[in-house]
């Protein structure tokens, strides 16, 4: 063995020898400067998990949902049994969840963990799931919600949080990167830099720059581009509120901005929306797969569509064939900008009555993270609840919107019923089946079948 | 006998030892190879062990964990039927009711189930499905409102696939579904009910449910966690939904599952689900981490598309293999530990070995510089006696003389046989002996042998008795010199061993069948001396070995001389054999081809070595060369005596010089016909001579050839001196012969005269006068080889032949002179 390879060897041992020292030398936990902000210095503790039971300790937990595949949670999961590998947490997807879910938390075999969705809440017949959960919020449970953004984090009336955000949803549209990238344009952020795009895109050949869901859906075309635009309008003039729900006709006024703005979408040539129905079937998988035709620059959704689309990347063959960056961007329906409704998807809650307490908020411990819920997120394809938007890239357009442009889920309370009759205003409009006029004047009346 | 105890003991290491050391230094990298070899063998030994050890073990434990699955089938299928036929009988009696004209009430039936089912876990549900209302009663009550018993599967889509209103005669099982009382994942097994409307009292079609939590199920495969630590059973349906299934098996479908981690073409996905429908087997797959999973798979008998599939980490299933690999492991280090360690070894023994055998370089050189010592010290002496004795026997006709001088000759040979046996030794050693062939007069041979055998003998008062075969062709080919030097090895060691009794010397000839030309000559020696134990025959032929040193101490020898027989002949292509009788005596044989030149039989040794000996002249020279001039060079002064001498009868002019300095004195101012030039000589020894000579310019002798002559005979030399420029090498003692012959060779033609050209001298003629005719006889043989002698046995002969003829001398009777001078004196009275 010559000279150089046995200095080679040592050095090479030598370095594996620095390298175990620096490695035991190391803490799970930063330890944090005392200069720090004590709000930053608790998040940065806590964001690294370190489990407060054995490793070894015995469990089994159940979460109850109503996704009937699951696998976002269950990485996560997999990821907890990285912590402790000796128990078992099984997604169980319940059949009619709506009524199955407060029988089951009373029944033989209660979730210890189940998801809550935001309609719920105010409802006598879920009232058992806000009851019967835990107090996350509770500071013997190290839970750090801190993370999770200000906008989607739900205080109860008592001031507890009792439900962990786990995905947000929002209304805009999807953006073919590479058309822009293309054709040279960057994403309109206004509605007069739309309709710019939209002549140059339309110049450049794309018959419909902007394409979505011809429905009276929450994807749908109406409410994904102008509804954000009347929540907005509704929280800076709350009185109206009440009207709505009561649909109150008068209160349609409040309507108008958005489904002005919207039949100006539609006539200004932007969208074509014979098009959109002929070419779109559905407000889900149709939007998706049309999109992924790639030769539409932006198709209108929500949130809930978009996550469908990791998934069908490889049942496009046209995307196979070609595929193509896309992100998801708010509809930029405002003269200043679009509006963000950051609305929260479904939540968690621990069961305060399970039989595994412990366990049960050790793993809501461990989920509360920005890592976790993130990594969650952008597996579901879905807004993180958190405040870092980076580990999902679609969605990367979201990080530091303008607050007051954002409309979170607590900032108004528009009953389901005051929501339908915008749906079906807007459908109406942008269909030419009303005019906006008679849109506002029908308020309370309108068909919502 | 110091010089040969010391050559031998030195000669025995060196040789070893340079020989030891060179080869152990050669092979170093070839041990390192072989060391890497048979570690790579046991590492491919093990490899190949621990692999197929670990396949039988793997396909062992396969087979165990397909097992393992079908007999989980079994006990599942069993449950499923137990709990199927459980709800038959549920249905059987309500049914039996309305057979029997009686039909239960929906109540009834509750109530009925109510008190046959046992488990409190387990409830029945009774719905109708004849209005597709799917609702009904149950037997247990919502778990959130204790009264009300009411129960709606509209909202629960379990029933899709079955044909609900007709689910006699098998196993009826849903898929894992949420009962819509308590939220509990249940799974259902179903039967058709007959039964009242309690409201309208018409008898109408229900679905009768037995509602059991997958729980339940999943409790009767607790078991298996004893034998396998990590299996998980999952229940799937046709399309891969789970009934139930492990923490590790993601996804609520195992073939969407499945086909996320397992990536294939759409037709190997295929092939692979038909496989897990239709057959009972086991396969490899990856897991959500990518690792190598097991899965056992076997349809639910009993059961309309329901399968079993066992999940099991492969590496539970391999553990074999793992500990397989931990004694590898553990055997590589020991064997790079152990490799390693020989080569610390290898390098510090090749150290050593480097450092002896560079002693063992410097030994050898001091065994050549003693061999050149030796060879020169003793053959400078030998050289002046041989050759002084030489002189005395030409010279002298004294027979006492003669005798003596005789004996010094023979004595001088013994000794210069040893020095050359020694020498020869050497030779074949370094492997430069070689076998010179060329034609030889057998009967010379032979009286060689036993002139210088035969002296012996008479010594020690011994017979030797010889017994030559009389068709041995006279004159054939081969190494004379070193056939001679054999049997005379032979002979010679049977006269010094024996001491009474005599030696037999026999040789006999066969023609070899084959080959006309060739004759094969079988030489025995056989003789009544000491003999040789059985187990000293083998040391016979050992170089330096001499047996029983002890008793044969005064008896003279290097113990080279078997040695060096045996490998001559080995290089003629045969062997010495020896029987032996200890205390008796010996006999040694060998057998000899030899390539026939004259086919003449030899006949009676005694009358062939006569007529040899008629046909041998005395000593003549070879050639005369009066005018030629030679200069020979030598330190010492008696040597130059000899050299003369030996050359007296050519006639050539011969001028000695004593040192290198006067040989180039010599040189410049004289011109030489040829140059004998001593090497080891005092101050400027011969080559220092030679390398002055050549680079002279202003000499006579410049194309004369120089001619080494040396008493240094070891191997080698001769190349030595023509490299260093001589043009031919003799050694001393000088043999007259090869001296005559080398001048032949070097000198001009025209200044040599050969033997046969050389007039004769007219011989001095004698007259011997006498009457003894016997004395008359040997007159002649005495005069006649230098006078021309005339016999006459009278006065009256003597003056009739010196009327003819002149005569120089008269040698003649004192009695007929005086009868002359009677004869005479009464004349003149």
């Amino acid at each position: 063995m010559n000279k150089q390879i046995k200095t080679m060897i040592s050095t090479t041992f030598a370095a594996m020898l620095m390298l175990g020292l620096v490695g035991c030398g190391q803490t799970d936990a930063e330890v944090p400067n005392q200069s720090e902000d004590i709000g930053i210095q608790q998040e940065k503790v806590t964001d690294a998990f370190a489990p407060k039971y054995s490793s070894d300790t015995e469990y089994k937990l159940s979460v109850a949902g109503t996704y009937s595949n699951f696998e976002s949670l269950e990485s996560t999961i997999d990821r907890f049994y990285d912590y402790y590998p000796n128990g078992e947490i099984e997604y169980k997807y319940l059949d009619d969840y709506r009524n199955t879910i407060s029988l089951a938390l009373a029944g033989q075999e209660p979730p210890d963990i189940y998801v809550i969705q935001p309609w719920m809440y105010g409802d006598e017949q879920f009232s058992s799931l806000f009851d019967g959960a835990e107090v996350l919020s509770a500071t013997e449970l190290e839970i750090n919600l801190y993370c999770i953004r200000p906008s989607v984090k739900w205080e109860m009336d008592d001031g507890e949080i009792r439900t962990l955000p786990v995905f947000a949803t929002s209304y805009g549209m999807l953006v073919n990167m590479d058309i822009f990238e293309k054709e040279g344009l960057e994403v309109p952020t206004t509605f007069a830099e739309l309709k710019a795009v939209c002549e140059q895109l339309k110049a450049a050949g794309y018959e419909s720059p902007v394409m979505g869901a011809n429905t009276t859906t929450t994807p749908g075309i109406g409410y994904a581009f102008s509804y954000p635009m009347f929540a907005k309008t509704v929280k800076d003039d709350r009185s109206v509120e009440a009207d709505l729900n009561n649909l109150v006709p008068a209160a349609g006024e409040a309507m108008r901005p958005s489904l002005t703005r919207l039949k100006e979408l539609v006539d200004n040539g932007c969208i074509d929306v014979d098009k959109c129905t002929e070419e779109i079937e559905d407000d889900y998988n149709a939007v998706i797969l049309r999109f992924f035709e790639g030769d539409v620059p932006m198709m209108l959704c929500s949130g809930d569509v978009v996550s469908g689309t990791k998934k069908r990347e490889s049942q496009s063959e046209a995307f196979i064939k070609k595929p193509f960056k896309y992100e998801f961007y708010i509809a930029p329906s405002g003269d200043d900008g679009g509006y963000y409704m950051d609305s929260v998807s479904i939540l968690f809650s621990a069961n305060k009555n399970s039989a595994n307490m412990d366990m049960t908020n050790e793993f809501m411990r461990f989920l509360t993270s920005e890592k976790e819920l993130g990594l969650m997120a952008a597996e579901k394809r879905l807004i993180t609840p958190t405040k870092d938007y980076s580990l999902d890239e679609v969605y990367a357009s979201l990080s530091d919107f303008p607050e007051e442009r954002t409309v979170n889920f607590r900032d108004i309370e528009i009953l389901d019923t005051a929501v339908k009759q915008y749906r079906a205003a807007a459908y109406a409009v942008i269909n030419g089946d009303m005019t906006v006029d008679e849109a506002v004047e029908k308020y309370g009346s309108i068909p919502t079948d | 006998m110091l010089y040969l105890q010391y050559f031998r003991d030195f000669s025995c290491y060196t040789t070893l030892l340079f020989s030891f050391g060179r080869g152990c230094r050669l092979k170093k990298r070839y041990v390192i190879i072989i060391n890497i070899l048979i570690a790579g063998l046991i590492l491919f030994i093990i490899v190949k062990y621990a692999n197929d050890r670990a396949v039988e073990s793997n396909q062992s434990s396969l087979a165990s964990f397909e097992k393992m699955t079908t007999t989980t089938e079994q006990i599942v299928a069993n449950y499923l039927e137990d709990e199927q036929h459980l709800c038959d009988i549920w249905a059987n009696y309500i049914n039996g009711s309305a057979e029997a004209g009686a039909p239960m009430t929906v109540d009834e039936a509750i109530s009925y189930i109510r008190k046959a089912k046992i488990s409190p876990e387990i409830s029945g549900h009774l719905i109708f499905i004849d209005d597709d209302s799917m609702a009904g009663i149950s037997t247990t009550a919502r778990s959130t409102d204790s009264e009300d018993y009411s129960v709606n599967y509209s909202n629960i889509k379990i029933f899709d696939d079955l044909e609900i209103s007709n689910v006699e005669g098998v196993v009826n099982l849903t898929r894992a579904y949420t009962n819509p009382l308590n939220g509990v994942q249940s799974i259902a097994f179903l039967n058709n009910v007959k039964v009242l409307d309690n409201e309208t009292g018409a008898l109408r079609s229900g679905l009768l449910i037995r509602v059991v939590p997958v729980s339940r199920l999943e409790q009767k495969l607790v078991f298996l966690k004893g034998e396998y630590e990590n299996v998980e059973i999952a229940l799937v349906d046709w399309d891969g939904d789970y009934m139930i299934h492990g923490k590790s098996l993601k996804n609520s479908n195992f073939f969407e599952y499945f086909k996320s981690y397992n990536p294939m073409s759409a037709q190997e996905y295929n092939q692979v689900i038909d496989t897990i429908h239709t057959d009972v087997g086991s396969m490899h797959i990856y897991n959500y981490k990518d690792e190598d999973c097991v899965i056992a798979y076997t349809p639910l008998s009993g059961l309309d598309s329901w399968f079993l599939v066992s999940y099991i980490p492969a590496s539970e299933l391999m553990l074999n293999r793992s500990i397989d690999w931990l004694i590898l492991g553990v055997v590589v280090v020991g064997l790079l530990i152990l490799l390693h360690f020989n080569l610390i070894i290898l390098l510090n023994f090749n150290r050593k070995l480097t450092a002896a055998a560079e002693a063992s370089n410097q030994a050898n050189e001091a065994k050549s510089y003693f061999l050149s010592t030796m060879s020169h010290d003793i053959r400078t002496p030998m050289n002046a006696i041989i050759g002084m004795n030489e002189m005395i026997l030409r010279d002298s006709n004294n027979e006492e003389i003669r005798m003596y001088a005789e004996n010094i000759r023979a004595s001088g040979k013994t000794l210069l046989g040893i020095i050359n046996d020694i020498l020869d030794f050497s030779k074949i050693e370094a492997g430069k002996m070689e076998i010179i062939e060329v034609d030889y007069n057998f009967a010379s041979l032979l009286n060689d042998i036993v002139n210088m055998v035969q002296r012996k003998a008479d010594e020690k008062n011994l017979e030797f008795n010889l017994e030559i075969d009389e068709n041995i062709p006279r004159c054939l080919r081969g190494d004379e010199i070193r056939i001679k030097q054999v049997i005379i090895n032979i002979l010679s060691n049977a006269v010094k061993y024996t001491n009474e009794g005599g030696v037999v010397f026999s040789i006999k000839s066969n023609k070899c069948e084959d080959e006309p030309d060739y004759v094969n000559l079988h030489v025995s020696v056989k003789d009544t001396g000491i003999g040789i134990r059985q187990e000293d025959l083998d040391k016979l032929f050992v170089a330096f070995e001499r047996i029983d040193e002890k008793i044969n101490r005064n008896i003279e020898g290097t113990g080279l001389g078997m040695a060096i027989a045996q490998s001559f002949l080995s290089m003629m292509g045969s062997t010495i054999n020896v029987e032996s009788e200890y205390g008796k005596g010996s006999e040694f044989y060998f057998d000899l081809k030899q390539k026939v030149v004259n086919q003449e039989p030899v006949g009676e040794y005694n009358v062939a070595y006569k007529h040899f000996l008629l046909e041998k002249e005395q000593y003549k020279v070879q050639f005369v060369a009066p005018d030629a001039k030679i200069l020979v060079v030598d330190d010492n002064e008696i040597n130059l005596k000899v050299f003369v001498n030996l050359l007296r009868d050519t006639r050539i002019q011969i001028d000695t010089a004593l040192s290198g300095d006067a040989c180039i004195d010599l040189y410049k101012r004289n011109h030489y016909d040829v140059i004998f030039l001593d090497h080891m000589m005092p101050n400027k020894d011969g080559i220092d001579t030679l390398k002055d000579m050549k680079a002279c310019a202003d000499t006579p002798n410049q194309n004369t050839p120089i001619i080494c002559l040396t008493a240094n005979a070891v191997i080698g030399m001769r190349e030595k001196y023509i490299n260093a420029g001589f043009d031919d090498y003799l050694t001393k003692p000088i043999d007259t012969a090869l001296l005559e012959e080398m001048l032949i060779k070097y000198l001009d033609s025209d200044l040599v005269t050969r033997a046969e050209d050389i007039e004769p001298e007219r011989k001095q003629r004698i007259l011997v006068v006498n009457e003894d005719i016997d004395f008359l006889r040997k007159a002649t043989s005495t005069l006649s080889e230098r006078y021309d002698v005339a016999v006459a046995k009278s006065m009256e002969q003597a003056i009739s032949f010196l009327h003819k003829h002149e005569v120089d001398l008269i040698v003649m009777d004192y009695r007929i002179y005086t009868d002359l001078a009677d004869m005479e004196r009464s004349q003149h009275e």
